[in-house]
């Protein structure tokens, strides 16, 4: 199975009786979550708020996060996908095996606890965070987390959500869905998209050098990349647009400051569940705008003679 | 200035039925002549004119559709490819093209208009980003409105009148078109995981609100706003054995109202489950062709792969029990959801065999058609760009006939497309693609090429191949434009953006602020798409 089985964070907000948490820190990540849309808020079913609704917290170490959870259950590290599928065998009236479950940190009586709650609630959402698509099993662990929630739409009304990171991450992977129909790891180096993660994305283009430029826009890859890719970056001419120096701008050959979207820049951000908010400028800057800077150094390219295959093939062999 | 000049003209709205005649454009508009040295001339003898084409109904742009788009990265590696150009904008065609892979493959085919099907309000800023970023064509939008709480919560307190101010902000909100109905009610309870099967039983969750009671409360504000497009309907029941019962209930809630029925195909199905499947075109085909309140648009499927979106979530569920494949579900609060599943059509397979030929035994058995129109429900029943398929099936009644011997025995009892001989003449082809689409959307300047027009208007050359001459116009001209010339995109022009502006009483925004406080999640002020976003867009006021 693939797919995603979700909803916009207002439908959490309104229905929401079971909520659990897998691999991430709300408490300190997303500090306006539990407010706005889930633990606290009062929705139009949920009216009495923090009552009416169950927190689980899944996680292999104890964060902040746990004091506002109803339901601890630490998971032992890297256990996390055989936890989701002694789940959907449980969800399935499959036999499994004790010994193995114990090795995950819990128990078959907390597993069969989860599952009858997740059976049972009227409408149950799984927040899913970097603990869990980042660790052992990554992709896989996301897979089954999202096929789990789907399964469970054969008994009551269940979704998930990845908890998506800082900045307008979800609204980058929402235009390169329209302009190429993939959301990342994209490479238009023969004129059309083509995608392909572990090759085309990110780090794993600079940790083969293949690249000879790199133009850096609303991220700081010096800072959290591994040191093979960083050290390509430092090596290539590297522009970096931010409107602050960042650790990429310090390896990089220019840096362009830009004025703050949201604070002096207007635009759209996507939100984790897609939705699109207006940005609305309240002050001015010195500086001008991520989208200023782009259009003149595109005007600057345009001059030159045209790259594209189709105008090549027009090119007689020399 | 523009000339065409000796074309064989096919312009049904002015009744003009293959005369050879001259079509004069000045300022991306028809006219009646034009002279001087400055005029180009396009010498059509021997072809064939048409007003350019109107999809009534398809899915090309905003947050379901992108959703999809993301979900089938394996689709867009075998789709064909946009190279990058000066000219063009790199994309993935397949089958669900990317933005500007849409305008191009849309003109390509001589579609100058489409209707883009289901909105959201709530992401309806999404949709109009990705419409901006698809050229040449015009787009019109439905706005979803069947499942909306706050008009459910004033249905269910008989407050009519309020919900008529509110239907019409909202229309503006999301700078929408038209009204769209997807299964009434039982995506609202899909919110709970119940579905709305029966018209007359009230929604989960309500006391009295019915599916019924929301379709004519609906059908009567969009007439009394008096909307260009009428309310556009998906029945409950998409897809499932039995529910001609459910669409003729809906046509004859209808009654005494404007309303035009959304992907017909999907709803004439006959028998008790899915081995007892038949099709019941001819049953739905009657009662349509005595109420003429109807339009309706095919939502023909054709063999292959496709992906389905639609608002339905329950039906999506259903049909990824049957599958057992990727299964997208996207809930949005307090409006609609949507549900995405891949899905391939097999020739061998009764049931796809049976859905096949209802699609076709509707756009033959109906028999006006200025109320019938071309639509595949592209993704869901085929792509757009496969719409020459469909023209060649009604056009050349042998061709169908050897399809039909290609079908499992099985599917030939329970359909009566083998006994149906009508053709389909370029006449009637120009007007279920265009002069009857473009009627029913209420856009006069669109679908015909009268004096006022706008320039829109393809021109084939003629050929026994009714696929191939459909395929591959001659000459597309947008605007007065010639955008494509013998299959090539020349020039790319911005499409633009229609869109309906009712009255409504401003007051009603003090009635609606609250609500959003307490239910949405966004601020009640950044609800609403800016008019200043949709540049170039044209604005219709209605007193
Ligand atoms: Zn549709």
């Amino acid at each position: 199975m693939g797919g995603k089985v979700t909803c916009t964070l207002g439908e959490v907000k309104n229905r929401a009786d079971l909520i659990i948490y897998w691999g991430g820190n709300p408490a300190d990540c997303h500090p306006l979550h539990f407010s706005r849309y889930t633990l606290n808020a009062k929705g139009k079913h949920v009216p009495q708020g923090r009552k009416g609704r169950t927190m689980v917290l899944v996680d292999v170490r104890e964060t902040p996060s746990v004091r506002f959870s109803d339901i601890f259950l630490q998971v032992r590290p890297g256990k996390d996908f055989e936890v989701v599928t002694t789940l959907r065998a449980l969800l399935k009236n499959r036999p499994v095996d004790e010994a193995r479950v114990a090795e995950t940190g819990l128990t078959l009586e907390q597993l069969q606890n989860l599952v009858d709650r997740m059976k049972n609630a009227r409408f149950g959402v799984l927040f899913f965070g970097m603990g869990l698509t980042m660790t052992r099993g990554k992709h896989m662990n996301s897979a089954a987390v999202l096929t789990l929630v789907a399964e469970l739409n054969a008994f009551t009304k269940f979704v998930s959500m990845p908890m998506r990171g800082h900045g307008n991450v979800t609204g980058a992977d929402v235009v390169m869905r329209w302009t190429t129909g993939f959301p990342f790891g994209v490479n238009l180096s023969r004129g059309y998209p083509r995608f392909n993660p572990g090759e085309f994305s990110t780090i794993d283009v600079l940790v083969r050098g293949d690249n000879d430029a790199a133009l850096i826009l609303g991220a700081d890859p010096g800072a959290t990349m591994p040191q093979p890719a960083i050290d390509h970056l430092a090596r290539i001419p590297t522009i970096v647009l931010d409107p602050k120096l960042t650790h990429t701008s310090r390896l990089a050959r220019v840096h362009i400051t830009t004025a703050t979207t949201g604070i002096s820049a207007p635009g759209t951000a996507y939100r984790m569940d897609e939705i699109p908010l207006p940005l609305k400028p309240i002050l001015k800057s010195p500086y001008p705008t991520d989208e200023e800077v782009i259009r003149r150094i595109y005007e600057k390219v345009k001059v030159k003679p045209a790259w594209s295959p189709a105008a090549y093939a027009k090119v007689p062999c020399a | 200035m523009l000339r065409i000049s000796g074309g064989r003209v096919y312009d049904p709205a002015n009744g003009i039925q293959g005369e050879v005649k001259d079509i004069c454009i000045a300022d991306g508009r028809i006219v009646n002549d034009v002279q001087g040295a400055a005029v180009r001339t396009i010498p059509a003898s021997g072809m064939v004119v048409f007003p350019g084409g109107v999809d009534v109904h398809t899915h090309v742009a905003g947050a379901a559709l992108n959703f999809a788009r993301g979900m089938t990265p394996e689709n867009h590696r075998a789709a064909a490819k946009f190279i990058h150009s000066p000219l063009l904008r790199a994309g993935t065609g397949g089958i669900t093209p990317t933005t500007f892979a849409t305008g191009y493959l849309y003109a390509g085919m001589g579609y100058t208009t489409v209707n883009e099907a289901a909105v959201p309000i709530l992401s309806a800023r999404h949709t109009h980003e990705e419409l901006r970023d698809t050229p040449i064509v015009d787009k019109s939008s439905c706005v979803l409105m069947a499942n909306n709480e706050i008009l459910l919560d004033l249905f269910e307190e008989g407050e009519t009148e309020r919900a008529r101010d509110v239907l019409a902000w909202l229309i503006w909100a999301a700078k929408g078109y038209g009204v769209k109905a997807v299964n009434p009610g039982g995506v609202a309870a899909w919110k709970w995981g119940k579905d709305a099967k029966v018209l007359s039983d009230p929604v989960h969750g309500y006391g009295k609100v019915t599916p019924a009671i929301i379709i004519a409360q609906l059908a009567a504000i969009v007439d009394h706003l008096r909307l260009p497009h009428p309310l556009h309907i998906h029945c409950n029941n998409l897809g499932v054995p039995g529910n001609v019962s459910t669409t003729l209930e809906t046509m004859r809630v209808l009654e005494g109202h404007r309303a035009h029925m959304a992907h017909l195909q999907f709803h004439a199905y006959g028998g008790d489950d899915w081995t007892t499947l038949r099709s019941e075109a001819a049953a739905v085909a009657e009662y349509f062709n005595a109420h003429p309140n109807l339009t309706a648009d095919a939502g023909a499927i054709l063999f292959g792969n496709s992906v389905t979106i639609t608002a339905d979530g329950p039906w999506q569920h259903l049909l990824y029990q049957l599958t057992g494949r990727k299964w997208g579900n996207l809930d949005v609060e307090n409006e609609t959801g949507c549900g995405i599943v891949p899905y391939v059509y097999k020739g061998s397979n009764v049931v796809n065999a049976v859905q096949w030929a209802v699609g076709l035994e509707l756009l033959l058995l109906i028999d006006d058609p200025w109320r019938i129109f071309l639509t595949t429900d592209h993704p869901n029943g085929a792509c757009f760009w496969r719409y020459p398929e469909v023209i060649h099936l009604l056009m050349d009644a042998s061709f169908r006939r050897e399809c039909l011997r290609k079908l499992p025995s099985r599917a030939l009892k329970r359909i009566v497309l083998p006994d149906v001989d009508r053709e389909y003449t370029l006449s009637e082809i120009a007007t279920i693609t265009s002069a009857g689409p473009a009627r029913a959307l209420g856009m006069p300047r669109k679908g015909h090429l009268g004096p006022g027009a706008d320039a829109d208007v393809t021109i084939y050359n003629e050929s026994p191949d009714r696929g191939l001459m459909f395929r591959h116009p001659r000459y597309v001209l947008k605007g007065g434009e010639v955008v494509v010339e013998e299959g090539d995109i020349r020039k790319v022009v911005d499409g633009r953006e229609l869109i309906v502006r009712p009255a409504y009483d401003e007051n009603i925004e003090e009635y609606l602020r609250p609500l959003f406080e307490q239910y949405y999640t966004v601020a009640f002020e950044n609800y609403p798409v800016e008019q200043e976003r949709l540049e170039g867009a044209d604005i219709r006021e209605l007193g």
